[in-house]
Order: structure tokens, then C-alpha cells, then sequence
């Protein structure tokens, strides 16, 4: 039994690490810009297929199509941020928050609609990064899901280092602690948000094209991912990085343990996602601001 | 001048109803249901409606019904019953629609007969498996497709009849997939098969955790079934691949419901779908008729891949609305049901004709002679119609009942 639920947990931590990757952009935008992305999912979707394009029609090789994707959604983050979220930086708009929501949102609706016109309604798969498979017992994990959790373990180092080692990610984080104490010390935080949602879409970009090779591209693959976002960043903490790689750590493995154990075996798959919300709620309850979150933090 | 401005305008508006108006007189307006978004099967919902739009064209080139041009109203339903109440009101209300045709999800589609019986308009269910449609026996509900008694009286006695004695199957916990499990489970509990139900969420896309549970038990299940009509089907496949469970010599694996028959299957499984066998609703390529054939070449052509027994289903739909408003020399919704109960069509899937039985009671405008058959691919990227025929015996192109890899 013991070495039956190490499988699991195994297979959990893989998979858990690559919706860390997009729970981390979504906490970045929301400690900076204070804006609750709903779109994030669609992000990550565009990320897939980024990448699942930049191989089909560049001849990109699959590793180097996830740097493109990542690049190309910094680039939408950045736009997009510049088109749509700077009327919440005036006095335009009066309900800054519900504006947020409803952009975002739009955002949402709009792109995953668009995806089923523009890449059509069909699955699709990206090419391995690597064919074949590590053997753990009676586990196989794909080299695949390997890459993918390595690759997203490097790039949260790498946003973790930016964050505390460059002037703009310290400049970021300065921002995301408190606003006005910022701007004291005299930084425009207005100037770093495009920053910010750029990187925040290269991460969910880049989750996506992580895991195009080993799930299916869907106009849709966002939808969950979106939510387990969600819970990763509160359970974690806002803002917090560090949180969102155990969190996202946690999820993955109290699920694959859940679906394990609960006694009944027949809807054991169908709750998968009910054990990490019943994580979230203990959580919520304990520790509310959540493992590495800030007391201080509210929306400013 | 604002007076001048004024009468110009209720001149203007006048002509555009009175134009309006002309113009619906025009045509003859069927309504058309699916998914074509999220969070329906929208793969399934598309393909449905370039089959119907095949069938359109070619009855309007031929100089349509009735003297009149037909005009398809398409709604997207989405896959929940809310909207395809919305749209059945719209189609019937708004619209003014003389028929309704397609879905794709029970689900919905039991919503849907709802409106159509209320309104008394005639509803001809496209690829809908759940007994209760028909079983409801409103009059103006009949189906072109297999209802789910059907389909796995036939699934479970291949099941029977190739010697599995331990069977897990994966269903999604929709009308259609509750359905069928309880025809398939009845029929392995009678023959003392052992069979485990697993519950999947439709979005869910790692199902590892579960594989390695089903692999984990003692004995270990000899037949993984999936009965999901969603593209999750996919991620099982290649999971349960990579994971050396299924498809095995050990254990085989099936997937019923429609994914499996789309080109997209080896995209995403890569050659995992070898030995993969499924239902497929069409008839066997030897048994085409010149209609099947010609559908068939016309939609390979148009769409760039071939029609899938859905696609099938869509066009012989549309085809029997038209013939059955032919027949019934109106758009008067009970003319057309008296027409469509006494139909004989010849379409891609045979010859079609609704019972009017009531025992059982999903008989009741039920096509009784749909085709139904086992598939089982051979080869990496085959198509439906090329891989081998597992069941009924008698259509069987395979000498096995059930292939299986040597390791």
C-alpha cells in the first residue's frame, strides 16, 4: 500500500509542479496590478497552442516552441494590459474592481470562442519533447510529463530570482507589498504593470505549452487549469511564489492520493477536485491568508 | 423637416417588414439543434452541421420542398438543456420553424422535447442515445440514431461472447451515460460478469490516478470500457497506454460514443489506438448503398475527412425532414408527423422507417433497423470504415470476436 500511494503522490507532485507554473503568473498579476485575471485559463490555452503552431508551421523544434510561446503571450500580456486594464489606473472608471472582473471575463469568453473559430473544434497534440518513459514500479511516467515538471521547476526558480535579484522584479515586489508605499519611495507603479501581466501570461503561456504534448489542445484546456489556479494561488498566498510551487505541489498530490484512498472507489476520479477545494476550505480556515501569504494584503 | 424625417422613417420600416415578411414566405424554415461551443461536444455539434449543410444544399439544388427553398435556422445549444430550452423557443416562436432537427447530448435533448411537445412541432433527434427520448413517446419525437438499449444490448453481448470475466467501465454521469451503463451492467450482472463503474468529470484531463488504482487491484480488470462521448476519451486512451495497462494482452479496451471515430483520435494517441474497438453507428462499407457512397465522397471532399456514422446520422436527418414535409404537401407540424410516422427512406445507414410501437417504450418513433457495429483498428491511423468488423457475427470481417497485442 505504502509504495502504491508514493505512485500516486509521485504522479501528483509531475503533474501539480505544471499548474504551478500557471498559478505563479496568475499570483504575480494579482499582487501587482490587483486584478483578479479570469482570463488566465485562456492564456494557458494559448500557450498550447502557441507552441503546437510554432512547431507545425516554423519547424520549430518542441522545446524551443515553448520559449516562442511563452514569448508571443508576454507579448499579448503586455497589449492587452496597455488596451484594456489602464482605465483602472484613472478616475474613468469608478468601480475599479467589477471593471476588472468584467474585462477579464470578457477576455475569457471572448478568446476561448474565438479559439474554436480560428484553431477549429478539433483535439490536437503537440509532438513529444521525448518519446518513452521512466518506470517506477507499475508507474510510467512519460519523459514527457518529466521535461515538463523539470521545465517548470526552472522557470519559477528563474521567476523566483528575477523577483529577488533584478531591480525590476524587486521593483515588482515592492509593488505588490503596498502601492503607496511605492510611490514614496518613488516608484510609478503604473509604468511596471504591463511588466507584470506580460510575464503572468508567459507563465500560463508557458504551462500550456508544457503540457501540450502530454494532454490534448482544446479551445477549453484552460477551464480547469484556470480554477486549480485559483485555489493554488489562495492556498499558497497571494502573491506569493514560493507558495504557489508547494501549493500547487499539494494539489497535485492530495488529489492523486484522494482519487487513492476514498473509500469509494467508483466516484473517487469524479471528486478528484472536490479533495483539493476541501484542502482550500481547511486552509481558508487555518491559515487564511494562506502558507507564505501576506497579513496585509488587500485591494487596494 | 422632423416631420419629413419622421414619415420617412415609418416608410422605411414598412418596407423592411413587408420585405421581411415576403421573404420568409420564401422558404421553408427547419430548425437545426446542437453544440457548437463549449461546454458541448463541439467536434461532434460541427461535424453534425456541415452533414446538414451537405443535405441542404443538395435538396435546394434539386429545387427544394414545396416549391420553396429550404432555410436551416441553426442554434448553438452548447450542451446544456437551458439553452436548448432557449433555443427550441426561439426556433419555434421566433422563427416559426416547421421541424427540428440534431442534438447531440441527451441531456439537452430531453429539454428540447419538452418545448416540442408543448408546441406540438416535430422534433427528429440526430445522435441522442438516452431511452427516455423516445420512451417519453411524445408524438412529435422521433430519432434516427440507436437509443442506448440498443447499442449495449449489443456491446454487452460482444462482452459476453469474447470471454471477459472482469470489466471496468468509465462513464460519464450524463443521461446518456447513466443510461447506458445500466443496459450494459444488466446484461453483464445476468451472465455474473464483475464489472466496476467509474464516474468521470467531462473537463478532467490526467487520469492516471484512476489507472493506476484499476491496475493496482487484484485481479485486475480485463476490459476497460469508457463510455464517454467527450473528447476525455482521448486522454484515457494515451494514459492508459503509456501506463502498460490497456490496450494489453491482458486487458483490451473500448470507447464508446463517437471520439473514437474521429481522424483526431491518432493525433492524440499517437499509436495507442491500435486494438482500440468502438461502436460505430454507420453501416459496414460493404453494404453501402449509392446514397452512403455519394454522401460519403461529397464530404471527404468538402471537409477533408471522412464522414463519421454522426455525420451520417445529420444528413439521412435533414433528408427525411425534407421528404416527410414532401410527403405531408404542407408545413403543418401534425401533417408532417403523420407523414414521418408512415416514411420509408432509403439513407446512408439503410432504409429508414419509425416504428409506432410502445412496448418497449423507447420503440415508439424509434429507427428500430439503425445500424450497429463493433470496430476494432488494426493498424495506426486507419479509418472506421477500413478496420476490421468485431460484432454482429454475421458482418464480422475479423475472425476473431477480439483482437489482442502480444504484450
Amino acid at each position: 500500500m505504502a509504495s502504491y500511494l508514493l505512485l500516486q503522490a509521485a504522479n501528483g507532485v509531475v503533474v501539480g509542479l505544471i499548474y504551478a507554473l500557471a498559478a505563479a503568473g496568475l499570483t504575480l498579476i494579482f499582487s501587482v496590478l490587483k486584478v483578479v485575471n479570469f482570463g488566465h485559463g485562456t492564456l494557458y490555452m494559448l500557450g498550447g497552442y502557441a507552441a503546437f503552431y510554432a512547431i507545425r508551421l516554423l519547424g520549430l523544434p518542441p522545446a524551443l516552441a515553448v520559449v516562442a510561446a511563452m514569448i508571443a503571450l508576454f507579448l499579448f500580456g503586455i497589449a492587452f494590459e496597455r488596451l484594456f486594464l489602464t482605465p483602472l489606473y484613472t478616475d474613468k472608471v469608478e468601480r475599479k474592481d467589477e471593471y476588472a472582473i468584467i474585462v477579464t471575463f470578457g477576455l475569457f469568453m471572448l478568446l476561448e470562442n474565438a479559439a474554436i473559430v480560428v484553431f477549429g473544434p478539433f483535439n490536437r497534440s503537440a509532438p513529444s519533447f521525448v518519446r518513452g518513459a521512466v518506470h517506477l514500479g507499475v508507474l510510467a511516467i512519460t519523459y514527457d510529463r518529466l521535461i515538463a515538471a523539470g521545465a517548470a521547476i526552472v522557470l519559477l526558480v528563474l521567476l523566483s530570482l528575477f523577483m529577488t535579484r533584478t531591480m525590476i522584479g524587486r521593483v515588482l515586489d515592492a509593488v505588490s507589498q503596498s502601492r503607496e508605499a511605492a510611490a514614496i519611495v518613488g516608484i510609478d507603479a503604473r509604468r511596471y504593470y504591463a511588466v507584470a501581466f506580460g510575464i503572468g501570461a508567459a507563465l500560463a503561456g508557458g504551462a500550456g505549452a508544457l503540457i501540450g504534448p502530454i494532454f490534448t489542445l482544446t479551445p477549453t484546456m484552460g477551464d480547469l487549469p484556470s480554477v486549480k489556479a485559483f485555489i493554488i494561488i489562495v492556498l499558497g498566498g497571494m502573491g506569493s511564489v514560493p507558495g504557489s510551487i508547494i501549493g500547487g505541489v499539494l494539489i497535485g498530490v492530495v488529489e492523486a492520493i484522494g482519487v487513492a484512498i476514498y473509500p469509494d472507489a467508483d466516484r473517487a476520479l469524479a471528486y478528484s477536485s472536490a479533495f483539493s477545494a476541501l484542502l482550500l476550505v481547511f486552509m481558508l480556515l487555518v491559515r487564511p491568508t494562506g502558507l507564505f501569504g501576506r497579513r496585509h494584503m488587500r485591494m487596494e | 423637416m422632423n416631420r419629413l424625417k419622421g414619415i420617412f422613417l415609418l416608410a422605411s420600416s414598412a418596407v423592411l417588414i413587408a420585405g421581411a415578411a415576403l421573404a420568409a414566405d420564401d422558404t421553408v424554415k427547419i430548425g437545426w439543434v446542437g453544440p457548437l461551443s463549449p461546454p458541448g461536444g463541439y467536434s461532434a455539434g460541427k461535424e453534425m452541421k456541415w452533414a446538414t449543410q451537405l443535405a441542404v444544399e443538395e435538396e435546394n439544388k434539386a429545387g427544394g420542398i414545396l416549391g420553396k427553398q429550404i432555410e436551416v435556422v441553426y442554434e448553438d445549444t452548447k450542451g446544456t438543456p437551458d439553452q436548448g430550452t432557449a433555443a427550441m423557443e426561439k426556433l419555434v416562436n421566433s422563427d416559426k420553424v416547421a421541424a427540428v432537427v440534431g442534438e447531440f447530448h441527451s441531456s439537452v435533448a430531453l429539454a428540447e422535447i419538452a418545448v416540442a411537445h408543448k408546441y406540438g412541432i416535430p422534433w427528429i433527434g440526430t445522435d441522442v442515445w438516452a431511452d427516455s427520448i423516445t420512451a417519453k413517446q411524445y408524438p412529435e419525437v422521433f430519432r434516427v440514431s440507436p437509443a442506448n438499449s440498443l447499442i449495449y444490448s449489443i456491446v454487452g453481448n460482444w462482452v459476453v461472447e469474447s470471454g471477459f470475466k472482469n470489466v471496468a467501465i468509465m462513464q460519464e454521469a450524463t443521461d446518456y451515460g447513466v443510461g447506458a451503463v445500466a443496459v450494459l451492467k444488466g446484461i453483464l450482472d445476468q451472465k455474473g460478469i464483475k464489472s466496476n463503474v467509474i464516474t468521470v468529470q467531462m473537463s478532467q484531463q490526467d487520469f492516471t490516478p484512476e489507472l493506476l488504482r484499476l491496475m493496482n487491484v487484484n485481479p485486475r480488470p480485463d476490459l476497460l470500457m469508457m463510455i464517454i462521448a467527450g473528447e476525455a476519451v482521448y486522454p484515457i486512451i494515451k494514459q492508459a497506454c503509456e501506463q502498460g495497462f490497456a490496450p494489453s494482452k491482458d486487458t483490451a479496451i473500448y470507447s464508446g460514443g463517437g471520439p473514437s471515430l474521429e481522424k483526431e483520435l491518432w493525433e492524440t494517441t499517437g499509436d495507442c489506438a491500435k486494438y482500440l474497438i468502438s461502436e460505430d453507428v454507420a453501416l459496414p462499407t460493404a453494404q453501402w448503398n449509392d446514397v452512403a457512397k455519394s454522401f460519403s465522397a461529397n464530404f471527404q471532399k468538402q471537409f477533408d475527412r471522412p464522414p463519421t456514422g454522426t455525420a451520417m446520422e445529420s444528413y439521412d436527418d435533414m433528408k427525411i425532414v425534407a421528404q416527410a414535409i414532401r410527403d405531408a404537401g404542407s408545413t403543418d407540424p401534425k401533417a408532417i408527423i403523420q407523414a414521418l410516422e408512415k416514411i420509408k427512406y432509403k439513407g446512408t445507414r439503410g432504409d429508414y422507417g419509425f416504428s409506432t410501437e410502445s412496448s418497449p417504450a423507447w420503440a415508439f418513433h424509434q429507427f428500430m433497423k439503425a445500424p450497429i457495429m463493433l470496430i476494432q483498428y488494426d493498424q495506426v491511423k486507419q479509418s472506421p470504415d477500413q478496420a476490421p468488423i468485431l460484432y454482429p457475427r454475421d458482418w464480422a470481417t475479423s475472425k476473431d470476436i477480439v483482437m489482442k497485442p502480444e504484450k
